[in-house]
């Protein structure tokens, strides 16, 4: 188990350091944030004062040693843009999108698992076949559309949920909440629920043709005859083995949320952080770019450590090494 | 509320109230408005940056000097009145019983050291006409400028006074988070990207504000902005899409607003003897050749097909309000469309068979900017001038066509002077480049006329408006005659409103609620 964590550190070190190296590289690419902060008209003697304020006035590897440098003592670097701590400015947004993707992936499993096991169970049912075509336009659905869609009739139309933002929040350890007032509850389902849409659908999918895979296998036929429920045979035993593919993609789909729910953000104007990467790639924003990416490659590396352990506890016969 | 003690005296007042005398007479007080705007702000504090955003919250929390109103008249702010003292030394009088929100009285040091500070920041282009300041008294502060400025005051509208004390004792950093100045409103909360709320200062110099409270929400989405306009969620929004202004019309209960913005769409054109992207010589020396292709370009189709009617085709270089225009001239009538005269002139100038060149355009920037290049690459291709397209993010864009144009022939960008005067535009744009420090700094086809920089070193060396007016007004002729840039359109400002909120759109597009009411 050491050896094992000790493995995934280093690991995961390297991750970062190759994220840091390649947003260092691209930023060249993307044009000079200087223009993007001094006014047009601006002189000559304004540009390099600008330069100098931001630390742009050396060279590209001198600026990515610094970066290094100040990193390994904590400090993250400051947005050309905000001029406020990259770090504070990503983390302060983060708790928002955290929730709605916990919140999203909770509506996914509730309702991909169960749909998932009964048309693995019946394959032929017609009630199996309309499972499967609703998820084919989960997954082939974009995302704004549905978005959009959903604001339409539940907002303007009927005047159910209000159409963005977050609503009342309370307080719980300095973090606020919405999913704690009735008022956060409104505001969250129309985002939540479009957000859940794609990985509901694939999950399902997964679910359904492992249940398939484990239906055939000769255990599931012992424990019916040993006397098991059907429900029991089920869930207990042919879901437990048809799992850890779920599992697995279920973590990459949280990671994934997590970094690039920005559309669904956009769209129900959530206050959480994917609008800023998109805003900071606009604006060549490299500080906050960096420190957004890696710290989407630490939330990947990590989700895919609790995968791992979680395949453990669910199938004994794998040992973490 | 550590920040604001006056607001956290405000809030307990106000619960004292609502505990000892009916509620709904606490409530029928208390005016309050939701207002969506397009992006959350990037800054509280003056002189870390600038877009639209920001500015709003800015002369929210903040005075100048010199007030600029909605129309872009001129008027006394913080200072009551100015004369000058002589050609380079201005005199203003500062108003009296000013306080900052935290109870710091507003003197004359307070301008001297907002002066100093911007100086130092990243913008120092706000000091730029500035060669110092004086307090001469607690209330007087003197001021001169390196050469005669008749345009000073209009400068000053933009310059926002900080508190001396409470900005040396916080970071600039801090300063973004916790403002302090003297405006109408105080920062009550800020939750990034979300929402930002702003408390009525009662003590304010002009009288304390009608709305009491005002929530800005930050909604990218312009079809999300129009359904929160719909559902009520807030009360006005900015930047309603073009798409949904018959919808909202047609909806019982909300009202579209619009005029026309400061933004001139402009395309510049290259007048050096070669250029970057055309083989051979460069046909666009030649004064025909440059109006051939203003005749080429058909504004009102842009208008009605690309923009929705909603643009407002450009007379001049500067709108009607500014300093430099010249009543009575129009481009547009000097120019009109006209293909078989800009052929006529093609030929004559010796490119009946046209030229290839291209076109650099932001996707991002402009209303509809990619698809306004489209269109005059058509228009274009009529006078057998081949427009390559060379479109971009603005990320890209501002670094790509900078001076000295390296890699560019045919620029389309956007200007406005919200200060009121074509002197800068002209002087950044227009004058010959590397001549004077801060002159033709942007001027990015390399335009170069005696004539003209003769005129603008003496719009910028006469103390007298109404002289550099005048001396404007002939550079105005003279470019409407050389059409060193094609002026196209100012774009469009549109607002939708709730019924019962009084909102009249200011030209520089800074909504302010100080001026607006709700019933």
């Amino acid at each position: 188990m050491f050896g094992y964590l000790l493995k995934r550190l280093i690991q995961m070190t390297l991750v970062l350091w190759v994220v840091s190296v390649i947003v260092f590289m691209m930023m060249s690419f993307t044009g000079d944030p200087v223009f993007m902060i001094v006014p047009i008209d601006a002189t000559e003697a304004e540009i390099a004062q600008a330069r100098r304020i931001l630390g742009l006035d050396q060279s590209l590897l001198v600026q990515y040693w610094k970066f290094l440098g100040s990193l390994l003592q904590g400090d993250f670097g400051q947005s050309y843009v905000f001029r406020q701590p990259a770090m504070t400015l990503i983390l302060e947004r983060m708790p928002a999108t955290v929730e709605l993707v916990l919140v999203a992936m909770v509506f996914a499993i509730a309702v991909a698992i169960p749909l998932g096991v009964y048309a693995g169970a019946n394959p032929q049912s017609r009630m199996s076949r309309l499972i499967m075509s609703g998820s084919l336009l989960g997954i082939s659905l974009p995302g704004f559309w549905v978005g959009m869609v959903l604001i339409y009739l539940f907002s303007v139309h009927w005047g159910i949920f209000p159409s963005s933002g977050r609503g009342d929040t309370a307080e719980v350890m300095g973090l606020r909440f919405s999913v704690l007032t009735w008022d956060g509850w409104t505001h969250i389902i129309l985002p939540a629920v479009t957000l859940s849409l794609g990985t509901m659908a694939i999950i399902l999918r997964i679910t359904r043709a492992g249940m398939m895979e484990v239906g055939r296998q000769d255990f599931m036929k012992f424990a019916r005859a040993k006397g098991a429920t059907k429900n029991d045979v089920l869930y207990k035993h042919g879901l437990k083995n048809a799992l850890i593919p779920v599992i697995t993609i279920f973590g990459l789909q949280i990671g994934d949320l997590i970094a690039f729910a920005t559309i669904t953000e956009t769209i129900f104007s959530w206050p959480g952080m994917g609008k800023l990467l998109i805003d900071s790639i606009y604006r060549a924003d490299r500080p906050v770019i960096v420190v957004y990416l890696m710290l989407v490659a630490l939330i990947f590396v990590v989700i895919n450590f609790l995968v791992d352990v979680i395949y453990t506890l669910i199938d004994p016969r794998i040992r973490l090494k | 509320m550590r920040y604001f003690p006056k607001a956290a005296l405000r809030v307990g007042a106000l619960s004292a109230t609502l505990l000892a005398s009916t509620a709904s007479l606490a409530f029928a007080q208390d005016k309050s408005i939701t207002i969506g705007l397009t992006a959350d702000p990037s800054h509280l504090f003056p002189l870390a940056g600038e877009e639209l955003s920001s500015n709003i919250m800015y002369y929210h929390l903040y005075d100048p000097l010199v007030q600029r109103s909605p129309e872009l008249e001129f008027g006394p702010g913080l200072a009551e009145s100015w004369e000058t003292v002589d050609d380079t030394t201005w005199r203003f009088n500062l108003r009296e019983g000013v306080t900052f929100h935290n109870g710091n009285p507003f003197t004359a040091s307070d301008v001297v050291f907002t002066i100093d500070k911007a100086r130092e920041s990243i913008r120092p282009g706000l000091v730029a006409n500035i060669a110092s300041a004086t307090a001469v008294d607690d209330l007087t502060v003197e001021i001169t400028t390196p050469a005669p400025y008749a345009v000073l005051p209009n400068d000053l509208a933009e310059l926002l006074i900080l508190d001396e004390e409470y900005t040396t004792a916080t970071d600039d950093a801090d300063m973004d988070l916790k403002p302090m100045g003297t405006g109408p409103y105080m920062l009550e909360e800020w939750i990034k990207e979300e929402r930002l709320v702003l408390t009525a200062f009662d003590n304010y110099w002009a009288g304390a504000p009608k709305i009491d409270r005002v929530t800005f929400r930050p909604i990218t989405n312009p079809a999300t902005r129009t359904a929160a306009l719909l559902t009520g969620e807030v009360d006005v929004i900015q930047d309603l899409a073009v798409r949904d202004v018959d919808r909202v019309k047609s909806e019982d209960g909300f009202e579209v607003l619009t005029r026309p913005s400061l933004l001139n769409v402009v395309l510049a054109m290259d007048t050096r003897e070669q250029s970057p992207t055309i083989e051979g010589p460069n046909p666009m020396t030649d004064q025909r050749v440059r109006e051939a292709i203003a005749r080429a370009i058909d504004v009102q189709a842009i208008n009605q097909i690309v923009m929705n009617g909603l643009a407002t085709p450009s007379t001049q270089y500067v709108p009607a309000s500014h300093v430099g225009y010249v009543d009575g001239m129009n481009f547009r009538e000097m120019y009109p469309l006209d293909i078989e005269k800009a052929k006529a002139l093609m030929e004559e100038a010796g490119y009946p068979d046209g030229f290839t060149m291209t076109l650099d355009a932001t996707n991002n920037r402009y209303v509809n900017d990619a698809q306004i290049a489209q269109a005059l690459a058509s228009m274009l291709a009529r006078i057998n001038i081949d427009l390559q397209l060379n479109i971009m993010p603005k990320s890209n864009f501002w670094g790509y066509i900078r001076v000295p144009t390296e890699q560019s022939s045919f620029i389309m960008s956007g200007w406005d002077v919200p200060a009121g005067d074509a002197g800068s535009m002209y002087g950044a744009l227009f004058y010959s480049r590397d001549k004077k420090e801060g002159y033709g700094q942007v001027n990015r086809g390399s335009y170069s006329n005696p004539e003209l920089d003769a005129l603008i070193d003496q719009a910028d060396a006469t103390p007298s408006i109404e002289e550099r007016d005048r001396l404007l007004q002939e550079a105005t002729k003279i470019l409407l005659a050389d059409v060193p840039m094609i002026p196209v359109h100012y774009e469009q400002d549109i607002y939708a409103v709730r019924e019962g909120v009084s909102l009249e759109p200011r030209v520089d597009k800074f909504i302010w609620a100080y001026d607006m009411d709700v019933e």
